[in-house]
């Protein structure tokens, strides 16, 4: 097992290197540089950049140089921990967004607990109580939430909370904690805000595991030892929750990997609807600036995630289904 | 020669409205008819500037505070001994209060900048055609024009108490903008047909420009939004090092003329800097950096960089009100970050920010008057001067495509396809009717207009004309869907017309244009694209018709670059050309055009002019743009682009209406030092 | 495909005729008792009959522009004349901007009636080499600005159903070209995969990986401008889809391998392989059938996937953009605080959007009840 998880970390840093390199390709992929976007920005904002300031720029960030020296740079310092300097907000990368990772990953984290806070339960009951009312009320939900882009939701309620309760809208926290230092006030501010995105954000994924659970309780529910059970005079919450939903978990497990990534993109449109400063916003605009640095930092950090994901989502699915246990030796 | 008492005395004469003004006054109720009946257009007014000085002199409480426990010196001693005093709009206001703003990142630097825009030397009037003093308190410009000498203000200190005088500019002219390692190559601005000039220390308060040839157009260019007059704020910050004046005594330490290059980059790098040139970049950058000295009412605390742009008022600044009370009113500045345009808005709407113009959507005014009251705010439109907010540019150096480039530099065709613009649509649908449809010259009003029948000329809708010169010119054959073939191979003759999502909506814009041009049989093909990439293919001269707005052209020769190809950097008339203009024909190509090659002579001739003379050479090369339509106007003089006023009602001394021009550093004409919260 | 129900009508009993159903006839008799699943297909049906003819069923011009009938809400049509016949007709309308608020706000001129004439002639469209100006509907001797506005009009003044109608074609059939392309690749590298395993194997899981990895986003932004401007705006977006399938292929390919390598150790493999059969031969002769049902159930759960994608990136503006039209499109319109508070009809577009994906979803869950045996 040993060799199995040192084999799998090896590939695990081959892939992030392959990430590194078609990330950082496909954002140096459009005709143009960052001082382009840079000039075109000044420009519709009605100020000027002079000719020498603009090559000076792009002497000052090396963009006259060929794209695998601009790369090996860039790897170098990434291993020493150096990500660079963000060109656009002139600060280093980290910095700009530290102040937004942890607010991803807690809103992130915060969908992901209300996907799996809703998914179980409702996908149990669902499968438990098939072709009940309630189970195609609970289906029909859950294709909606497949259904309506999560950005046009976040449109209409973004409108809605504006016109009916004249709600602060946009972004994680009132108007007057957005200047106060850390308090007691503002986390509770924060958990205010939170909900709301979390809820829109974990609604597509909800309705995807529900979907997922019931129709693998349903098939376990209908195997042989689960009769046996039954016929030995376990209870009936024993007979579902000791080895069928245990089972059914397996897709939950192999989601897991796929989640991150999703959840932090699918939170780019979101965000960008909301206004919420997270990371999904910076890395579109910083695609768009072509902000090398900034933009090449956060799709590693995504590509990271999801390799660690995968990572973790083995060994979760090792410890769940003892019959890949003994596989594994 | 004219006397330094003369030039002070302008100073009184800006009490009353200068005869421009109102003309002005005149211009807009005259076509504003129908915009009046909504009650938010105003009348240009302003703070304005009185030359008697008060006797004794009061601050903020909070820096009398200071001044009590002995950190900052009496308000008497921290003013100059001439400041500038300025007599507010309505009255006299009380100190206190934070100013709520909002902005997009840290490339929305100008939002910043122009509120601090009286760091400029000189400025305008409300009505944004007369020059008056800022920093620097009076002018002379000789005769020949070759010399523009600035009057200091005596005893004037930067905002942490150092002197400032005429050393601060022979620092900015000796260290930085001479230094090859910083300024590699000197600017137009400077360099008037193309000789040098210079900077020189006359006394401790008297600095004089100095040029080889006559340049009475540099007084404009002082005023203006320029790379020599912009001022310490724009001009110094991100990549630029230009604005005349620069805090020697901060800087020096950081350049390698006082220690050793060995010693900056040492210092460089213990600051995390690569070398001493990244270091001076960060340093002298007023966005970015808290500490370096400024002039502006408010200063940085707290960078541009960060969610929060947070800015504080100068104890130093040099401007007082009419009883002696020093300015700014308002104490803190504060700029939220917004994530999108569509943010500000909501935000604005719901009454977030105290006074915004900037990012505030023409699209969204029913909705942003419904909210008033909600979001306790009261609304006012202004109008610019510009002729077109959204102009459509010929590329006359266009060579990829032999057969569009032909057509491209033939003069009927391009006065077709104007003549195939329903403007009244165009003007309906994306400017709520606010605009004023026709050609792209500046408004009636300004002192660069041609004439009122230049309005129309080549701008009317007249399809059935476009057909018959299309036809005239050869352009017959027709395909199915009843569009022009080209005449070189049969096929369907489409002209891609490239448009960024920018001040207005273009890409929407264009839909709607080449709508319209199917009745004349010409295909537009509108390619959306970002701006970014929009302006590279500027660069790389790959681009048949752009949209722009031609804000900035109302004084033609402070930011031409929307008027004619003489600037590189934005040339939408064909880069090819600018670089030749600039380089003096040894780059780029030549012009076929004779009237291209009039109008840019003409524009060459005009620094040497005086101001009427140059302003007749103006309306020469307006004649010229739009009798061969180079860029096609559409409609302008509206609000569309800041001039959609969002002012918390709880703000005095607030203009019923502003000048929105480049020159005018919109809001920073209407001295936001004197808006004060009035609860 | 065809319906096996239909081909026999021998007189074998029940019991015989499912003893020896092919796997495609039982799929569909399963299939036929999902309710649901029957009803999404004949709706998909329906959509894409529509979708195909599309221009016939507008009934104005979907581009045509006019500031004159910008932001109308939509109109109802009246179906009896004042005599109680059966003419349905609609008013004309005048706008009118208020000069205070801005807002353009529409009279219903009731004295001028418009009446409506099934197959009008409007403008001339073509599908498969057919031709014609004909329409479904269409108004009887218009003056300009004149319409049948059942949802509306946008900003540019254009008809929001004729708009719809348009765009519901490219949406659909788009999404059809991605999806083939991902089964393509999907079916190829997940088979060769679980066949040869070893490195192979090893290969193609890592390239999953990675894929699977790559943000979309990053990818379509710098693609959308890396492709030359001289295409056509449709020409590009196909382009990206495919491109796009390039990254989806990824599901595809691990359902198809999980159900190789369970298939590999079936008795039936074990005896084509005894009797000499080539590999292609089993792959294509023998398993593939095997699971055939299954890929047609992955299929048609990735399609909405690929809808919502264009939908999303339209949104983002790196999708389709205008002049093309396609749902994403018109809902990139509706984008706006303005349209929101002043034009909510421009949302409607979302409508078919929703129907279409619930039906896949439907189709795509009985399709999967359906080839699971053991379900």
């Amino acid at each position: 097992m040993i060799t199995f998880l040192v084999r799998r970390f090896l590939l695990a840093i081959v892939t992030i290197w392959l990430i590194s390199v078609a990330s950082f390709v496909i954002i140096q992929l459009p005709p143009g540089d960052f001082v382009d976007t840079y000039i075109a920005q000044m420009a519709a904002s009605g100020s000027q950049v002079s000719a020498e300031a603009a090559n000076a720029m792009r002497q000052l960030y090396g963009l006259d140089r060929p794209m695998y020296v601009q790369y090996g740079k860039w790897i170098v310092r990434v291993v020493q921990g150096d990500f660079g300097e963000s060109m656009e907000w002139r600060r280093p990368v980290m910095e700009v967004i530290g102040d937004r990772l942890w607010l991803t990953l807690l809103l992130s984290f915060a969908a992901l607990i209300i996907t799996w806070g809703l998914a179980l339960p409702i996908g149990i009951y669902s499968a438990v109580r098939q072709y009940s009312f309630g189970d195609y009320a609970f289906t029909l939900l859950g294709f909606i939430g497949i259904a309506v882009p999560n950005f046009l939701l976040a449109l209409g309620i973004m409108y809605f909370s504006f016109r009916w309760f004249g709600a602060s809208v946009g972004g994680l926290f009132s108007a007057e904690y957005t200047l106060l230092p850390w308090s007691l006030g503002k986390v509770w501010d924060l958990m205010k805000h939170i909900p709301l995105p979390a809820v829109i954000l974990a609604l597509g994924g909800t309705a995807q595991l529900v979907r997922i659970m019931r129709a693998n309780l349903l098939d376990e529910l209908r195997r042989p030892y689960v009769v046996t059970a039954r016929a030995k005079g376990l209870t009936e919450r024993r007979v579902i929750l000791k080895y069928p939903v245990r089972a059914a978990l397996n897709p939950f497990a192999s989601n897991i990997a796929y989640l991150f990534p999703y959840l932090v993109s699918g939170s780019v449109i979101i965000s960008i609807v909301l206004g919420l400063p997270t990371v999904g916003p910076l890395l579109v605009e910083s695609l768009i600036s072509q902000d090398m640095f900034l933009a090449g930092t956060i799709v590693l950090l995504l590509g990271v995630l999801t390799v660690a994901g995968t990572f973790i989502s083995d060994l979760v699915l090792m410890w769940v289904d003892p019959r890949l246990r003994r596989q594994m030796d | 020669m004219t006397t330094r008492r003369q030039i002070l005395g302008y100073a009184s004469a800006f009490a009353a409205v200068a005869p421009t003004g109102e003309a002005l006054a005149q211009a807009v109720s005259a076509t504003g008819s129908n915009f009046n009946q909504s009650g938010l257009i105003g009348t240009l007014e302003s703070a304005t500037q009185v030359s008697t000085i008060p006797t004794s002199f009061k601050e903020s409480p909070a820096l009398a505070e200071l001044v009590k426990q002995g950190k900052l010196p009496p308000v008497a001693q921290r003013l100059p001994s001439e400041p500038l005093v300025l007599k507010p709009l309505n009255t006299v206001g009380r100190y206190g209060g934070t100013w709520r703003r909002g902005f997009i990142g840290p490339s929305d630097g100008e939002n910043g900048n122009r509120i601090n825009s009286s760091d400029k030397l000189l400025f305008w009037d409300a009505s944004g055609s007369k020059i008056v003093p800022s920093v620097a308190k009076g002018w002379e410009m000789s005769k020949d024009g070759k010399t523009t000498t600035l009057f200091l203000r005596k005893g004037m200190k930067w905002r942490d108490g150092a002197p400032f005088n005429a050393d601060d500019f022979a620092f900015w002219y000796e260290d930085i903008y001479s230094n090859k390692d910083i300024v590699p190559t000197p600017i137009a601005d400077m360099s008037p047909n193309g000789k040098p000039g210079r900077l020189v220390k006359i006394d401790e308060t008297t600095v004089q420009f100095q040029f080889d040839v006559p340049y009475f157009l540099f007084l404009d260019m002082l005023a203006g939004d320029t790379l020599i007059g912009g001022g310490q704020s724009v001009q110094q910050s991100i990549g630029n090092y230009f604005g005349a004046y620069s805090p020697g005594h901060y800087l020096k330490q950081f350049l390698p003329k006082y220690s050793s290059e060995a010693a900056v980059n040492k210092l460089a790098k213990d600051q995390g800097f690569d070398n001493w040139g990244r270091l001076l970049a960060f340093k002298k950058d007023w966005e970015l950096n808290p500490d370096v000295p400024t002039l502006g009412p408010w200063h940085t605390v707290k960078p541009i960089n960060t969610p929060t742009w947070t800015m504080q008022r100068n104890p130093y600044y040099w401007v007082v009100d009419t009883e002696g009370n020093q300015l700014p009113y308002i104490d803190n500045v504060v700029m939220t970050l917004a994530e999108n345009l569509e943010v500000v808005n909501l935000r604005a709407m719901a009454g977030e920010y105290d006074m915004q113009e900037r990012h505030i959507d023409l699209q969204k005014l029913p909705l942003i008057l419904d909210n008033r009251d909600r979001g306790n705010y009261d609304v006012h439109l202004d109008l610019a001067f510009h002729g077109a907010d959204t102009a459509i540019h010929f590329n006359l150096s266009y060579v990829a495509d032999p057969e569009v480039a032909k057509w491209l530099k033939t003069a009927d065709f391009r006065r077709a396809l104007s003549l195939g613009i329903d403007r009244d649509q165009l003007n309906q649908t994306f400017w709520l009717g606010l605009g004023t449809p026709g050609s792209v010259v500046p408004a009636e009003s300004m002192p660069q207009n041609p004439g009122p029948e230049w309005r129309n000329r080549w701008s009317t809708y007249d399809p059935d004309r476009a057909n018959k010169m299309l036809d005239a010119l050869g352009l017959t054959k027709k395909d199915s869907d009843g569009y022009r073939l080209r005449t070189d191979n049969g096929q369907r003759l489409v002209i891609q017309v490239e448009a960024v999502a920018a001040m207005m909506d273009y890409p929407k814009q264009m839909e709607m244009v080449t709508q319209q041009w199917r009745k004349i049989g010409i295909y537009g093909d509108v390619k959306q694209m970002e701006r970014g990439l929009a302006f590279q293919r500027l660069t790389a001269n790959q681009e048949q018709l752009d949209v722009w707005s031609n804000g900035g052209s109302e004084l033609m020769y402070l930011f031409p670059r929307e008027v004619l190809p003489v600037d590189p950097t934005e040339a939408h008339l064909g880069i090819e050309i600018a670089k030749w203009y600039t380089s003096n024909g040894t780059q780029g190509t030549a012009p076929t055009d004779p009237e291209l090659k009039r109008a840019l002579e003409l524009y060459r001739s005009a620094s040497g002019q005086k101001e009427a003379e140059r302003n007749k050479t103006a309306q020469e090369i307006w004649k010229i743009i739009v009798e061969q339509q180079y860029t096609i106007g559409t409609v302008g003089q509206s609000p569309a682009q800041f001039g959609v006023r969002i002012v918390s009602r709880k703000l005095g001394n607030i203009p019923s209406r502003t000048c929105i021009a480049q020159h005018c550093r919109t809001p920073g004409v209407s001295h936001p030092e004197t808006w004060y919260f009035k609860a | 495909m065809r319906f096996p129900f239909l081909r026999r009508r021998s007189t074998a009993s029940a019991a015989e005729r499912y003893a020896t159903a092919t796997q495609l006839q039982l799929t569909w008799w399963r299939f036929r008792r999902h309710r649901l699943a029957m009803v999404s297909l004949v709706v998909l049906v329906l959509a894409y009959g529509m979708a195909i003819m599309a221009d016939f069923l507008t009934t104005m011009d979907p581009h045509d522009t006019n500031a004159a009938t910008s932001y109308i809400a939509p109109q109802g049509i009246h179906w009896r004349d004042d005599n109680g016949a059966f003419r349905p007709y609609i008013y004309g309308l005048k706008g009118v901007r208020d000069l205070k608020t801005f807002k353009l706000n529409y009279t219903v001129d009731t004295s001028r009636k418009v009446y409506l004439q099934f197959l009008a002639h409007n403008y001339r469209w073509s599908v498969l080499g057919f031709e014609s100006d004909l329409h479904l509907v269409g108004l009887r001797n218009p003056q300009r600005g004149d319409g049948i506005y059942l949802l509306g009009t946008d900003q540019l003044g254009r008809d929001l159903w004729s708009r719809l109608m348009v765009a519901t074609r490219v949406s659909l059939f788009i999404g059809l070209t991605g999806v083939s392309i991902s089964l393509f690749l999907g079916i190829v590298l997940g088979g060769i995969s679980a066949i040869y395993g070893g490195w192979v194997d090893l290969i193609v899981q890592r390239l999953i990986e990675v894929v699977r990895s790559l943000p979309t986003i990053p990818l379509w932004l710098g693609l959308a401008a890396a492709l030359p401007s001289s295409w056509s705006v449709t020409q590009i977006y196909f382009a990206i889809t495919i491109i796009i399938s390039l990254l989806a292929w990824t599901d595809l390919a691990r359902v198809v391998r999980g159900k190789f390598l369970s298939l590999k150790e079936e008795d039936f493999v074990l005896a084509a392989e005894l009797a000499g059969a080539s590999q292609v031969r089993i792959i294509f002769r023998h398993m593939l059938p095997s699971f055939a049902s299954h890929i047609i159930a992955a299929v048609s759960l990735a399609l909405p996937a690929m809808i919502i994608s264009e939908t999303s990136l339209s949104f983002l503006g790196l999708g389709l953009r205008p002049p093309a039209i396609s749902w994403g499109v018109l809902l990139q319109d509706a984008q706006n605080i303005q349209t929101l508070a002043l034009a909510p009809w421009l949302l409607s577009a979302a409508v078919p959007v929703i129907f279409v994906i619930l039906a896949f979803n439907f189709l795509g869950d009985g399709l999967r009840d359906a080839a699971d045996p053991y379900g």
